[in-house]
């Protein structure tokens, strides 16, 4: 069986399994199955979707985040590449096979990587028209001939220009799918992986007008569509898709995460500051980002980086270059931390249901720098903001510019195909299960290392449902009402 | 610049010139001869086989059934030597997708090409425009080939009590349960595709013998439908449920035959919801759903007067005509909100009715007919004749709307005529060692239909559909006997052998002659046509088994059922009609002038495959 895997990053189970206008969808979901998909911790773009090729958590990937500590320096983050992940995805699995991919827009993918067939870089790929963001390099003469520049991501979409902003996002999605449509039916292919970004980036430019909870809902708005909109179109593009395939092709519409709405941002460094668990050497007299803070090492017990999720670091003695907290106390030091930042409170003085995460007790491995704590202030629906000099630990607007929702713990999937034995709704599905499931519907061997379980593991594979001749029952109800005949 | 910027046509189906010419001559039909005094009036000579599918198919593509593929309302499966609807077929590209309808009827519309030109149109249910044509600048309403919300042409449902009842003609049966002061009962929907059930839809009925109503209460239906004795109800809007995920929407009507001693209840075939149809019934999709928000729920399906409640004998003659009514101002809304606001091009509109109700009411002009002694012969002489002084009412309505500028156009597309005797031509066949029974199988009961006892090895040829036949041809049928080389000597010996046939019983010769492949069918999808077809006399028909493939034992038989008028038959013995509001070249004219008429007008080149000529001066 031939795998495609769509893709859809930060596809929310609440629409995609829910609005029943998206047709094709629906179709899809009524002759397989589908459910919400437990994201990993912490539920990011990078790196859940190499999560999900590879069926390893982020810590055993080392990867913790787009932005990661390289070394156990202050220097701050460094962003990761397609180089960062070492593992084997699918489509490593079975080119050992002699099989052929074809991988567009899968982050992290740029530089692209060198696979069994083609890729396209991801929105990580900085300029299209000047980068080489194709491989085989070729590859990017012909997206120029058929779409002409070919965009991977709406630079800047953190910005008040909406309608600038839904155009754009549009735009660049019908030239994915344009992109997609070829290389679906101009190439060999045993998998084939897309990703279209812009379903993330429509939900953080346009979700307070979608919802009327979020805090700063414009009842009205002509904005208020424009999700929804999104997602009938993403439907009416595979439903175009679906036009193209065999029926010896396992479908698979899946998110990295969902989406819900931002309540606001938690000043976690502000917060450490007051706690005084990080010491400046002078409180800044205005909202400063972390890094142009100037730190007191040697009295600074904690720190953090702020984003969709904080990571939140010890400076630990003979670790950091100037750490202080003693590798003995470690434990206990951040168990207490742990607890505090549970407990950390909303404006309304009332807890804000923090979940604060330990990359040991989470994750199989932990490779590379991971961060000391992953904390998901109120259940993501705060992000973390990293700069200091703000009156408060509570803010409304955003340190890197308008944006109205965060990730979901739950993202969506929809798995149909001829021999799946899944039907209906699924409960229990982890992003982790995605590889070992593909793999095993299409006939593949499931390598051990891998941490998912087959979702289809156990079952019976049914062989695929062939053509079976109507009926004469069939026949007669056809013919019936034509009065010519008795 | 051409002389016209609009045309109309206005289709009256199987409209008789014979009975059309005494009803002008006796000045009943006014409109009609208007039209004739301003332009013309001629006969029009129609397709082989004469079938409404088949000519309007021809009308709209100006070619001969061979450049258009539509044949027959059924064809066979080569393969499986099976019937199936000969107007369109589902087919779906891979699990992932919807099944999608697409049409049999081929060969290039005359709309399309109007709309590449730049010409507008909007076409109002012909016959094998299903799924609709995706015409440029046009819009399109399907007609004969939609189907119902069960998949077939119609099939009704007869409510009743007793148990005794046993479903007819294309029906279903539910039997009324009676539970306090109310009846329960369900709606029949469609298969559920993945347990192959048939969806249902609850409702009950609440009998109010002093207000003498009932009130039908459906699930997910906020308003009772109010229902009384021998009255059609209004249009319930009814939602089948297909799984968690999907639902279809559907309109029925309910005829209530009696409430006393025991309620009965007729509900038709459920339609698609033209707001909302299972498949696309209209172009643009959202067409038919402006047309419900213009005139109201309207019938959807292809064939959409209820005969065979009749024919079942579910509700009389006078519930039918009320039900023929219904349509008949249905499609004259639709006309006037066309005509009103059409500027230039093409408004078509096809009047299904009159076909209907030649059919049902044909024995009441014929004393003689067989259906007669089964059923009597009530007060309904004069029905056909006051259906076509309806139809000149439409005509009526049609030149209201045009001006010197509008060429209008009315036309049937076959004649009408009798049916009283059935002929079985694959008995006949079997008869003269063409058809070979499996051993120890006589004809009749045991041959059953659908060729269930035919040893094909030791046959070479079978007949299907209304009058056609098809040879054994090896490397074609699945079984084939026939060397294609010996084909045209075959043709020839069953031409020559039918040709002629007498029954015995009337005396009368039954049947005409036999169309071949070879000198009736030329283009692109010829090779799908049936082989031979047989032209009958007036007054014969296949037989109602022949069509699905059944050997009865005999040749003829009576017809003894309602649907007693028939066209099927010597395509020369029931031309059709054709008026025109502007002098035209009549003596020859066919379908297949039509189309290149239209263009013309128009000033649209006729297309390249086109047969015909314009019949403009």
């Amino acid at each position: 069986m031939k795998i495609l895997v769509i893709g859809l990053d930060c596809a929310t189970p609440e629409i995609l399994l829910g609005d029943e206008r998206l047709v094709n969808l629906r179709r899809l979901m009524a002759g397989g199955a589908y459910g919400r998909l437990e994201s990993i911790i912490p539920p990011i773009t990078v790196p859940a979707w190499m999560c999900m090729a590879t069926s390893q958590d982020p810590g055993s990937l080392g990867v913790y985040g787009f932005r990661n500590r390289t070394d156990h320096s202050y220097a701050g983050l460094g962003i990761v590449s397609a180089r960062s992940i070492q593992e084997l995805a699918i489509w490593d699995q079975i080119a050992r096979e002699g099989k052929r991919s074809v991988i567009i827009g899968v982050p992290p993918s740029f530089p692209p990587r060198k696979v069994n067939g083609i890729c396209v870089g991801c929105f990580l790929t900085p300029d299209t028209t000047t980068d080489a963001y194709t491989y085989p390099a070729a590859v990017k003469d012909e997206i120029a001939a058929l779409v002409g520049e070919y965009e991977v991501d709406v630079k800047g979409f953190r910005t008040d220009r909406k309608a600038w902003l839904r155009d754009e996002l549009f735009r660049m999605s019908r030239k994915l799918f344009t992109v997609v449509r070829h290389y679906l039916t101009s190439t060999e292919w045993d998998y084939f992986h897309f990703v279209d970004i812009g379903t993330d980036r429509v939900q953080h430019g346009f979700w307070k007008y979608h919802d009327p909870q979020h805090v700063l809902h414009e009842p009205g708005s002509p904005y208020a569509e424009v999700i929804r909109d999104y997602y009938r179109h993403l439907d009416e593009e595979i439903g175009r898709l679906l036009e193209l395939l065999s029926d010896d092709t396992v479908v698979l519409v899946v998110s990295d995460h969902g989406a819900q709405r931002l309540d606001g941002g938690f000043c976690v460094n502000e917060w450490l500051v007051r706690e005084g668990l990080l010491v400046l050497d002078q409180y800044p007299a205005q909202v400063t980002p972390f890094d142009q803070l100037s730190v007191n090492w040697g009295k600074t017990r904690v720190w953090s980086e702020g984003g969709y999720y904080a990571r939140v670091f010890l400076n630990v003695r003979g670790r950091e270059p100037e750490g202080v907290i003693a590798p003995e106390d470690y434990e206990a030091v951040r168990d207490d931390l742990k607890a505090r930042l549970e407990a950390t409170v909303g404006p309304d003085g009332r807890p804000l249901g923090t979940l604060v995460f330990k990359p040991q007790e989470v994750y199989q491995q932990v490779r590379n720098v991971a961060p000391d704590l992953i904390v998901h202030f109120g259940g993501l629906y705060w992000r973390s903001i990293g700069g200091v000099g703000y009156p408060g630990l509570h803010i409304q607007e955003n340190d890197t510019g308008p944006d109205d929702c965060n990730h979901a713990q739950f993202g969506s999937f929809i798995l149909a195909a001829s021999n799946s034995p899944l039907q209906g709704e699924q409960t229990g599905a982890r992003l982790l299960d995605i590889a070992p499931t593909l793999l095993e519907l299409g006939g593949y061997d499931v390598p051990g290392s891998m941490q998912g379980r087959s979702l289809v593991s156990g079952r019976a594979l049914e062989a695929p449902s062939g053509f079976t001749a109507a009926g004469e029952a069939i026949i007669r109800e056809r013919l019936a009402g034509l009065g010519y005949i008795s | 610049m051409s002389r016209f910027t609009k045309v109309v046509v206005i289709g009256l189906d199987g409209l008789e010139p014979k009975i059309v010419d005494s009803m002008l001559q006796a000045g009943e039909l006014p409109n009609l001869a208007r039209l004739r005094d301003r332009g013309g009036y001629s006969r029009v000579a129609t397709t082989t086989p004469a079938q409404t599918p088949v000519a309007w198919s021809t009308f709209a593509t100006g070619v001969n059934p061979g450049g258009h593929g539509i044949y027959d309302f059924i064809r066979r499966d080569p393969k499986t030597y099976l019937p199936d609807l000969g107007l369109n077929r589902y087919e779906q590209k891979n699990a992932f997708l919807p099944p999608k309808a697409v049409n049999l009827r081929r060969g290039t519309p005359l709309w399309e090409l109007l709309g590449a030109a730049g010409v507008p149109s909007a076409i109002i249910r012909c016959p094998c425009s299903y799924p609709p044509d995706a015409v440029k600048g046009g819009r399109m309403l399907s007609g004969m080939g939609v189907p119902d919300l069960r998949g077939g042409l119609g099939t009704s449902t007869f409510y009743t009590f007793d148990p005794a009842v046993q479903p007819q003609e294309s029906e279903s049966v539910v039997r009324l349960e009676r539970r306090g002061d109310r009846v329960h009962a369900h709606l029949i929907g469609p298969r559920i595709p993945k347990t192959g059930a048939d969806a249902k839809s609850d409702f009950t009925v609440e009998i109010r013998p002093a207000e003498g109503r009932a009130l039908l209460r459906a699930e997910g239906s906020s308003d009772p439908l109010e229902l009384r004795v021998g009255e059609w109800s209004k249009w319930l809007k009814v939602k089948f449920k297909l799984g968690l995920l999907q639902s279809v929407q559907g309109g029925v009507r309910f005829f209530v035959p009696r409430f006393e001693p025991d309620l009965e209840l007729y509900a038709s075939p459920i339609n698609f919801a033209a707001d909302a149809p299972m498949f696309p019934i209209s172009n643009p999709w959202d067409y038919a759903g402006e047309l419900t928000q213009r005139i109201g729920p309207f019938y959807t399906t292809g064939m959409v007067e209820d005969h065979g409640g009749l024919n079942n004998g579910r509700f009389d003659e006078a519930a039918y005509l009320s039900q023929c009514e219904q349509v008949m101002r249905e499609r004259e809304q639709m006309m006037r909100l066309e005509l009103d606001r059409l500027e230039a091009g093409l408004c078509y509109v096809l009047f299904d009715t009159p076909d209907r109700v030649q059919h049902m009411f044909w024995r009441f002009g014929e004393p003689d007919h067989p259906a007669n002694r089964e059923h009597g012969t009530g007060s309904y002489g004069q029905v056909v004749r006051d259906h076509y002084r309806r139809c000149d009412l439409v005509v009526g309505e049609a030149l209201a709307r045009a001006d010197d500028r509008t060429l209008v156009i009315v036309l049937s597309d076959h004649g009408f005529s009798s049916f009283q005797r059935g002929f079985h031509i694959n008995s006949w066949l079997q008869q003269n060692g063409l058809l070979t029974l499996k051993p120890g199988t006589d004809p009749g009961e045991d041959a059953g239909e659908f060729f269930h006892n035919v040893d094909w090895s030791r046959t070479q040829a079978y007949a299907l559909g209304i009058g056609s036949m098809y040879l054994n041809v090896k490397g074609r049928e699945a079984q084939g006997t026939v060397d294609p080389a010996d084909a045209p000597q075959l043709a020839d010996r069953i031409v020559r052998g039918l040709t002629g046939v007498v029954d015995p019983e009337r005396g009368k010769v039954a049947i005409n002659g036999v169309a071949t492949k070879a000198d009736t069918y030329s283009g692109a999808f010829a090779a799908e046509s049936p082989d031979l077809v047989v032209l009958f006399n007036a007054g014969y028909r296949a037989s109602w088994t022949t069509a699905l493939g059944g050997i009865p034992a005999g040749l003829f038989e009576d017809n003894v059922k309602k649907w007693s008028g028939d066209h099927i038959i010597d395509p020369t013995l029931v031309p059709g009609v054709l008026f025109m509001s502007t002098p035209f070249q009549g003596g020859a004219a066919r379908l297949l002038d039509l189309a290149p008429t239209i263009l013309s007008a128009l000033g649209v080149p006729k297309g390249p495959a086109m047969e015909g000529e314009s019949l403009l001066p």
